[in-house]
């Protein structure tokens, strides 16, 4: 059997296959306006990586904040569900969850039995979230991700007084005319995102097992700072940190398959 | 007696000249990329239309975030108190300024003089400001100034729900990609935005008459959302909302100028 998750987030597409429990494929597509297109180009791109088609899923189901825009999708599940359950299943052990995605910060406990305990959802502000290093790295005239990598090397980054996204995009622009280095800048407002996240997770308790999931969580220098400057030591999930919703969701795809076939 | 007022913003320019407590005349420029030449600019364009030049300026106040740098200023005076004392000015009833600029929005009360009594100002987060509405009016597709005139032919405005523009914005294309009418989406930005604003104004507490300043107060659209939530319906500035920080330095310079005056 075949079973999809499709994660329609703010900044990028999630996929992800199952053959039975064994994952087949993930895929990631960052796209600018249509989320629907994307939607579909990541799920085909996915397929042809495998050489299926789309008749041959049995069950796909969708989330993310654009899940009701997934054309092909059975249904939709939350997104807390679906981390959760792939959670779950990645590494029982996690006690403590923090997801950072493009346009909001989710961080969750799981307790003893499972069962999510204590909850911490911020999604009204762009502080500390992936679109707050996207804004900045369009700003700097570079990908995020060419950009992350390079200024992990950066030993004197600039520290950063705006809180807010539009105004320390202006801040930067300042800086670049001032002719700072943009790498310097970008490694402070990436410390800045790390120090945001931390200030997050104090609504929750913070139990050991930590995992870090989203896209933010493959930005080097926030990890490098949550776990050297602040102390956190955080899980190896095995599986890239972005794709955890879209794997959950083609989990209880598989699940929703099998308690009905029973 | 020949006085001016120059009031540097984030996003524009502003220059007023008064003679004898009448208007002579004003300009408002876009800033330049220094505060200073920003402030040098709009005041050459409003001399060189005037026929004036600088000797003839018996004192210049400045004002605005980039009032320290104003070359050619006298003295400088905040931008809070050059709003209630410019508001008040025009119209003496006045107790309560809103002021929406482009980097912060400001709520100010003053007295019976015009004095400033209590303000409070968000320069935190830009949610309210007039940057936010630049940005949701460009992921709309529409310039900021087309956004007023819109939200007042909408028929079923949107609700959006987060104030933050960068959330806004996608939120925004996922309701143009839905079929949203563009008026019904700048009402939605409309409503939004007086939100923001009248969460600040509560603090301050609301006495009237109330009147609105700054680049925003020209938005017809935020105006009416903010007269309904505030149950009231603002004052009538005789001039554009956008130079009453400048009048009010020109208004504090000619106070300066009666007082040098008296002591000569």
């Amino acid at each position: 059997m075949i079973y999809a998750g499709c994660d329609l987030g703010m900044i990028s597409a999630k996929v992800a296959i199952l053959q039975n429990s064994d994952i087949l494929a993930f895929e990631v597509l960052r796209y600018q306006s249509h989320p629907k297109q994307a939607a579909v180009d990541v799920m085909d791109k996915a397929l042809a990586k495998v050489g299926l088609s789309r008749e041959q899923i049995n069950r796909c189901l969708s989330t993310g904040f654009g899940k009701d825009a997934v054309s092909y999708a059975d249904g939709t599940v939350p997104p807390l569900v679906c981390v959760h359950r792939a959670i779950r299943k990645l590494n029982p052990n996690i006690r403590t969850v923090m997801d950072v995605g493009g346009h909001s910060f989710r961080a969750f406990n799981i307790d003893d039995s499972g069962k999510v305990a204590e909850l911490a959802v911020t999604d009204t502000c762009a502080v500390g979230t992936g679109m707050f290093l996207d804004i900045i790295a369009n700003a700097l005239e570079a990908p995020v991700e060419e950009l992350s990598r390079a200024a992990l090397s950066s030993d004197n980054p600039i520290p950063i007084s705006n809180t807010c996204v539009i105004f320390a995009e202006s801040e930067v622009i300042s800086s670049v005319n001032a002719g700072r280095d943009r790498l310097d800048i970008f490694a402070g407002v990436a410390s800045a995102v790390a120090a945001k996240i931390v200030g997050h997770l104090a609504r929750i308790d913070l139990i050991e097992e930590v995992a870090m999931i989203g896209g933010v969580a493959k930005n080097s220098i926030v990890v490098r700072d949550l776990e050297e400057k602040w102390g956190l030591r955080l899980a190896n999930l095995g599986v890239d940190p972005q794709v955890i919703g879209a794997l959950g969701a083609a989990l209880i795809a598989k699940d929703e398959t099998e308690s009905a076939s029973q | 007696m020949i006085v001016a007022g120059c009031d540097v913003g984030a996003l524009t320019a502003k220059a007023v000249v008064l003679k004898d407590d009448a208007i002579l005349g004003s300009e408002v420029i876009q800033s330049r990329a220094s505060a200073g030449q920003s402030a040098v600019d709009v005041m050459d364009k409003l001399l060189k239309r005037l026929e004036l030049t600088h000797s003839d300026i018996d004192y210049c106040v400045g004002t605005g975030y980039g009032r320290y740098i104003v070359p050619f200023a006298d003295a400088n005076v905040s931008e809070i108190s050059c709003h209630g004392r410019g508001a008040h000015w025009l119209v003496p009833t006045i107790r309560t300024i809103i002021d929406v600029g482009g980097q912060d929005f400001k709520a100010i009360r003053v007295n019976d003089k015009g004095s400033v009594e209590d303000f409070s100002m968000n320069d935190k987060c830009a949610a309210g400001t007039g940057r936010s509405l630049e940005i949701m009016a460009r992921s709309l597709g529409v310039d900021i100034s087309q956004l007023g005139p819109l939200s007042l032919e909408a028929s079923n405005p949107v609700a959006l729900s987060k104030p933050c523009c960068v959330m806004t914005e996608i939120e925004i294309r996922h309701l143009v990609f839905e079929g949203k009418s563009n008026a019904d989406i700048a009402a939605g930005i409309s409503d939004l935005t007086a939100r923001s604003i009248v969460f600040l104004v509560r603090t301050v507490g609301i006495e009237k008459d109330i009147g609105m300043t700054g680049g925003v107060a020209k938005h017809a659209g935020i105006v009416k959302s903010l007269e309904r939530l505030l149950e009231t319906t603002f004052v009538q500035f005789p001039v554009d909302p956008q130079i009453i920080g400048a009048i009010g330095a020109a208004v504090f310079a000619a106070d300066k100028t009666r007082k040098l005056r008296r002591l000569v």
